[in-house]
């Protein structure tokens, strides 16, 4: 049986009678469906304070606090919401099958990091190395070149400690009232000042825990 | 006999990766198969039976004439040979590239053609003291009709030598010299009986020798793959489809000390039945792959990274074996009814990932997806709403761990509803409302991140055209981020973002050689702390607000000269919760006050055919007022400047030469340019010769 249309003129009440009756659905539904968990209150002495978005050094500093905390709404909240890319340094490209970081995004970017953060791992972090000055907030986008940050990355389930040091270029945008980071650049893996030995960039955990 | 032929049908292929499984080598029989006949070659096996039999219908109508169209290629043996070296630098902030190519053609008779490119690049980079040198060179040879299936052989030999010393002077050597060969066979559309089919089949061996940090990464390989698709129609309109693909691999691998045999070997079973009757088409699909493989591997803790510190030398590279089972279920319908348009897809996607060396152990996932979406249009309105839905989680066993960790779920539920009218001639409105909720939750609580995210945005946008000369654009738009960590060690920056957003432009073009844009933006955003009133809790509730805006104006004097002006005007405001009285009202301290200007100009002039001078300018004045224990006014100055020229010609018809070339010196100055980035220059020239 072949089913056929029956064209009937439809009145323009009867369109936005449609139209209300879509979103009273929608506002019913978002009642049961969309109602997020009420949260614990905050225990005493556990606080993360991120610093305002009103600069760049802000937003790399909130980078460290987040990850001190394994805070994932940290990072992504410093990431920015437009556009977003990582560009991986030569070492941790050629360690991963080569699409893995081709259109690296925001939702790669906020994969991983929650990934990361829920793989059970303690970090303590140090995203400038020490004597490093950020240059004073200007304009609307900023590049601030040769970042040294340092890793080291404890893991609860079996105890095993991996360090990662890496150089990066990082151009941060001011996007409505805030800066945020727009190109994360690995350079090179940089030497543990301790034993010397080469470590890797963060593109290794990226490359780890991004899909 | 009946069992027999559903044995066979049920036997179905497909990429390993269709179902999760992993294979680094995709180009095997599984996948396309690349040819390079100068006729385009229609891929029918990654199409869908459906679309292969509407193909194969549009192909047997074509009338012997046609065929005449494309005459099978009879003449000499060799026909003919050309060549095309190519040779060129780049420059930029980061590094000078030279690099030079040389790609031969050789043509067969019936479109066989073969193929060879070299490539030669060496890279210099001017922040960091590396340098890359790099020579590879890929030849494919296709038989073209020579032969009753599609035939080629393809092989690369890649070389590099990646010198790096660090900020500590440790220097690296990353060396590679990769040799592969590989044939690659398919024969599609060929029946049996009732069955339409497609085999695909391919062979290869590798060879690779790479440093890096002094530990070598070597291998010796052999691959061979095969898959047969095959379909049939079982009513008008309804297909059913199976297919089944193996791979196997084996050789050596050496790996920084040790030295072991390598293999992996794979299949995948796939089933399918598609299906377009009247107002509905779709499918239901159903693929299982299993892969194993077995190599050399440094030693890696419970989430998959290296960990060799403190390791004996003779420990750190294991043997291992890497099981991965994958199963998806696909369900794909369309219902179209008039203007109603209803469209649902549900897949269900596990794999059970295993290693027996890895600290990872045994990894499970499942995933479920369901999208709905529901269109309706008609005369000046039309209607689309979707809600899509998301459950995921994954699993873990350590390696010697008697229980599993516990699952990581991750739930994502999005409703969308999109309203579009034609007001009256030449203006559109359109209304959207999105409400989305994703929640991460780890099962007995086996890490501290349990967290929701509920987010709604509803927009309003006014579009109107007069003409194409004058366009005016009304966007309001509101939304609402609530952000929400569960447990108690990470809930004291949950808060709630409302943000409004008013933003009137226009877009004029008031002469053929002159036009002006211009919009306006005011943006505020309010957070508020779920916990900022409790003792401990060092949050302040804030707003923000921003006014910006943007003029841009484009003139074409002449049919030479094209000049662009920009100027962007930025005002903003950040402010904390003070107090908040006995009426309610609330007192906010200003913190910042910011005024971002910035003005540029884009210049082109074409001076003769072929060449164009360009040049182009910004400079921004920052003032910024903050307001604190003490107040403070900075004023900062940043801007760029580049000067250059781009040349394009072609001499000779028969043997063209052909020049490009883009050259621009910058020169920038601003608080975070540096010296390497305020005085540079980019570049891309090259030249092409074919003969």
């Amino acid at each position: 049986m072949r089913l056929s249309i029956t064209k009937k003129p439809v009145t323009a009440g009867g369109k936005l009678g449609l139209a209300v009756l879509l979103l009273t659905g929608l506002v019913l539904l978002s009642g049961c469906l969309f109602t997020p968990r009420e949260p614990e209150k905050p225990g005493t002495g556990v606080q993360i304070d991120y610093l305002p978005k009103s600069a760049p050094a802000n937003v790399w500093a909130n980078l460290e606090k987040s990850l001190e905390a394994s805070h994932a709404p940290g990072w992504e909240d410093n990431i920015s919401l437009i556009e977003f890319r990582y560009i991986p340094d030569d070492e941790a490209r050629d360690l991963f099958p080569p699409d893995t970081f081709i259109g690296w995004d925001r939702p790669r970017e906020v994969t991983y990091i929650n990934n990361f953060y829920n793989s059970g791992v303690s970090i303590v972090a140090q995203m400038v190395q020490t004597g490093f000055v950020f240059p004073p907030a200007s304009g609307n986008e900023m590049t601030i070149e040769d970042i040294i940050y340092d890793l080291v990355v404890t893991n609860d389930a079996d105890g095993s400690v991996v360090r990662y040091r890496g150089k990066c270029d990082v151009i941060f945008r001011l996007e409505a009232n805030f800066w945020y980071i727009y190109e994360w650049r690995d350079l090179q893996g940089e030497s543990d000042p301790g034993s010397g030995q080469l470590l890797n960039t963060m593109g290794v955990l990226r490359g780890t825990f991004g899909s | 006999m009946i069992l027999l032929v559903l044995l066979f049908l049920v036997a179905g292929v497909g990429g390993i990766s269709s179902a999760g499984a992993q294979d680094s080598d995709t180009s095997g029989a599984g996948s396309d198969t690349t040819s390079v006949s100068d006729e385009p070659e229609v891929d029918t096996a990654n199409m869908s039976p459906l679309e292969r039999s509407r193909y194969l219908a549009e192909q047997a109508k074509r009338s012997p004439q046609d065929e005449d169209e494309e005459p099978e290629d009879l003449g000499p043996f060799f026909q003919k040979m050309s060549n095309e070296p190519k040779a060129g630098a780049m420059a930029n902030v980061r590094q000078y590239t030279y690099y030079g190519n040389l790609v031969t053609t050789l043509k067969f008779r019936k479109n066989s053609i073969f193929k060879n490119t070299f490539k030669w690049s060496w890279e210099e980079y001017r922040k960091q003291d590396k340098t890359v040198e790099k020579r590879d060179n890929t030849f494919a040879y296709g038989l073209g009709k020579n032969l009753p299936v599609v035939l080629s052989l393809d092989g690369a030999w890649t070389w590099s030598e990646d010198n790096t010393t660090n900020t500590a002077g440790y220097a690296n050597l990353s060396k590679r010299d990769l040799k592969r060969f590989g044939m690659k066979a398919n024969k599609t559309n060929f029946k049996l009986g009732f069955l339409n089919n497609i085999a695909k089949m391919s062979a290869g061996v590798t060879e690779q020798q790479s440093v890096n940090q002094n530990q070598r990464n070597d291998l010796q390989e052999g691959k061979f793959d095969a898959g047969l698709q095959t379909d049939m129609s079982i009513a008008p309109g309804v297909m059913i489809a199976g297919r089944i693909y193996g791979m196997k691999v084996a050789g050596d691998r050496a790996l920084g000390k040790s030295t072991s045999p390598s293999s992996a070997d794979g299949d995948t079973l796939g089933f399918g039945v598609y299906y377009k009757r009247n107002v509905l088409n779709g499918r239901v699909a159903v693929t299982r792959s299993n892969f194993n493989k077995k190599y050399l591997d440094f030693k890696k803790n419970s989430n998959g990274l290296i960990d060799t510190v403190g390791v004996a030398e003779d420990e750190k590279v294991v043997t291992e074996l890497e099981t991965v089972d994958a199963i998806s279920y696909e369900m794909e319908n369309n219902f179209n009814f008039g203007k109603f348009a209803f469209n649902t897809r549900l897949t269900r996607l596990t794999d059970d990932l295993d290693y027996s060396q890895s600290g990872v152990g045994l990894r499970q996932r499942e995933q479920d997806v369901m999208d709905l979406s529901l269109t309706y249009a008609s005369g000046r309105d039309s209607f689309a709403v979707s809600y899509d839905y998301l459950w995921k989680w994954d699993d873990q066993r350590y390696k010697n761990a008697t229980e599993n960790r516990g699952r990581q779920y991750n739930k994502a539920r999005d409703y969308e509803f999109n309203y579009f009218r034609d007001l009256f001639r030449r203006t559109n409105l359109n209304l959207r409302y999105h409400e989305g909720l994703g929640q991460d939750l780890a099962e007995n609580r086996h890490n501290e991140n349990d967290k929701d995210r509920h987010q709604s945005d509803f927009s309003a946008r006014l579009d109107r055209n007069w003409y194409n000369k004058f366009r005016a654009t009304m966007v309001f738009a509101y939304q609402q981020i609530q952000d929400f960590n569960i447990r108690e060690s990470r809930s004291s920056n949950n808060n709630v973002k409302d943000s409004y957003e008013v933003s009137p432009g226009y877009s004029w073009t008031i002469s053929p050689w002159l036009s002006l844009d211009q919009s306006y933006r005011v943006y505020i955003q309010y957070t508020n702390y779920s916990f900022s009133g409790m003792e401990g809790v060092n949050r302040a509730d804030d707003y923000n607000k921003r006014g910006n805006l943007a003029t841009k104006v484009v003139m074409d004097p002449t049919n030479r000269l094209n000049i662009t002006l920009r100027h962007d005007y930025n005002r903003r405001f950040s402010a904390t919760k003070t107090v908040t009285d006995a009426s309610g009202s609330v007192f906010y301290h200003r913190d910042l006050n910011q005024t971002i200007s910035k003005i540029e100009m884009v210049l082109r002039f074409i001076a003769v055919p072929g060449v164009t001078l360009e040049a182009s300018t910004y400079r921004t004045r920052d003032d910024r007022d903050t307001f604190g224990f003490q107040d403070k006014t900075t004023i900062t100055y940043s801007g760029e400047m580049w000067v250059g020229a781009q040349v394009r010609r072609t001499w000779f018809q028969a043997n063209p030469l052909e020049l490009s070339a883009m050259v621009r010196k910058y020169n920038a100055f601003g608080p975070s340019v540096t010296e390497t980035s305020s005085d540079y220059w980019e570049a891309d020239v090259w030249l092409k010769w074919e003969f």
